[in-house]
């Protein structure tokens, strides 16, 4: 996956030029992140698909948020599958998809000056 | 101020939609991360718009739309539906489950307002239809109640137009329209129906007015060709009254017409027997009979209230319908109160 670089006209302009709103989604972004990241390998662990499906898809909407067209893409491929009811290789995939949040959320860290 | 309730269990998204809605102006957002206590909630308030994520734990979008829309007066309030770019079978089924427009992550600000604006415009406009629904209603209940009163007044100057020609006086008609609905009341009539003998059996002599004068104003006993005549006040009045478009007016044109029928089909116009006689009739016959006897008049002195009472229980399957004099006698109390209330010498209100 390449990596992830912040695409700040593109949020912008979604948000309508408002910085004030774009400052405090990343921040919200940056709070939710350690549960976002309990709950997708927690749904993995679980070998529910259901569970899994509908934590794929936040994630999916997460990255999507934040513009990253790769991460969503790929929380996308999780969620079909496990829409299908498949489970297996779940728990590399939620992993693969914890290390992309974390990768995100170093890039929205430094973008708030932290 | 517009009240708008969101729903999503993502607090980014949750945030988000929030301070777009606060962009807006006018509105009030109100959060809730989860479908269930959101459900709860709308049960005791109405938002004016519902903004609901698809993809939730516990109730998912859709079952929140189709719970939402069950409840009470909930069925026309806008709803958007938000969704992922990839679900446009869920955006499907959710236009045709409830939802009036949807919204697709990520949010896009001028797409989220201008579908936001319309569904609040949408609202404004329903208000506005409710409100002068409820004006109009409002409006009319005020006219009707006018006329109606208007109406009481004139079926009372009527009433009293026929009393003028007559030895009667106007609080005869009061005391037997009082007894008439004790009548009515003793023998279970419901509350629209002794309203309507109240106001209709001051009528019942209407007709009077088309009695000539002498045999109306005579002081001594009609011969049998002039008391024909004076029967006829029975048809007469019911002419007058009967084709009117007021339930009054027609319940006034029976009693009229049947007051003077009696329940062994001895008496006139039609010769009407026990139930055959309509029970406005019935109750009348009974009421009027009894003030006549207990009031004086130019050429008779009252009855006693006893000796009335025995000619009303003497009478009983005879002239009268046995269960109207049952109905009249227990409630005696109330008859006192009204010959008190209702005294010959006293000009009632017009």
């Amino acid at each position: 996956m390449t990596p992830f670089a912040i695409d700040k006209p593109a949020i912008l302009e979604r948000l309508g030029g408002d910085e004030d709103i774009y400052l405090m989604m990343l921040d919200v972004f940056l709070q939710d992140i350690d549960n976002n990241c309990a709950a997708i390998e927690a749904a993995a662990a679980s070998g529910d698909p259901v569970r899994l499906q509908r934590e794929a898809h936040t994630l999916k909407s997460l990255f999507a948020t934040v513009s990253d067209d790769a991460g969503s893409a790929e929380a996308l491929v999780l969620e079909r599958r496990a829409k299908e009811g498949r489970v297996d290789g779940a728990v590399d995939a939620a992993a693969h998809l914890v290390e992309r949040l974390r990768d995100v959320a170093v890039v929205l860290e430094r973008e708030l000056g932290r | 101020m517009h009240q708008v309730l969101i729903i999503d269990d993502s607090d980014i998204n949750l945030t988000l939609i929030k301070a777009l809605v606060l962009k807006l102006g006018d509105c009030e957002p109100v959060l809730f991360e989860n479908p269930v206590k959101a459900l709860a909630w709308c049960r005791d308030h109405e938002p004016d718009l519902v903004i609901v994520d698809y993809m939730m734990p516990d109730m998912d979008g859709l079952k929140f739309i189709a719970a939402f829309r069950a409840l009470h007066g909930r069925d026309e309030l806008p709803v958007l539906m938000i969704t992922a770019n990839d679900q446009k079978d869920i955006r499907y089924e959710a236009l045709l489950g409830g939802a009036n427009d949807f919204l697709t992550k990520p949010i896009d600000r001028v797409e989220f307002s201008a579908r936001v604006r319309n569904m609040l415009s949408l609202r404004v406009g329903q208000k506005f239809l409710a409100d002068r629904a409820a004006y109009l209603a409002e409006m009319v209940d005020e006219r009707t109640r006018e006329i109606r009163e208007r109406e009481r007044e004139l079926i009372f100057r009527i009433s009293r137009a026929a009393e003028f020609r007559d030895p009667e006086t106007g609080a005869h008609i009061q005391r037997m329209a009082h007894y008439s609905l004790i009548i009515a009341r003793g023998l279970g009539l419901d509350d629209e129906k002794c309203k309507l003998i109240l106001q209709a059996a001051p009528m019942h002599d209407v007709g009077k007015i088309g009695i000539p004068d002498y045999i109306l104003l005579k002081p001594g006993r009609l011969n049998p060709e002039e008391f024909e005549v004076m029967k006829r006040h029975a048809v007469i009045g019911h002419e007058l009254l009967k084709d009117s478009g007021s339930e009054i007016m027609q319940a006034g044109a029976e009693v009229a017409l049947t007051h003077h029928e009696k329940y062994d089909g001895s008496g006139y116009p039609k010769g009407l027997k026990g139930t055959a006689i309509p029970l406005f009739g019935r109750i009348v016959a009974v009421a009027d009979v009894f003030d006549a006897l207990t009031s004086e008049r130019p050429y008779k002195k009252a009855w006693s209230l006893d000796d009335a009472c025995r000619l009303l229980e003497e009478g009983r399957g005879r002239h009268f319908d046995p269960l109207c004099v049952e109905a009249f006698l227990a409630g005696w109390e109330d008859v006192l109160d009204i010959r008190q209330q209702f005294r010959d010498e006293e000009i009632p209100d017009i």
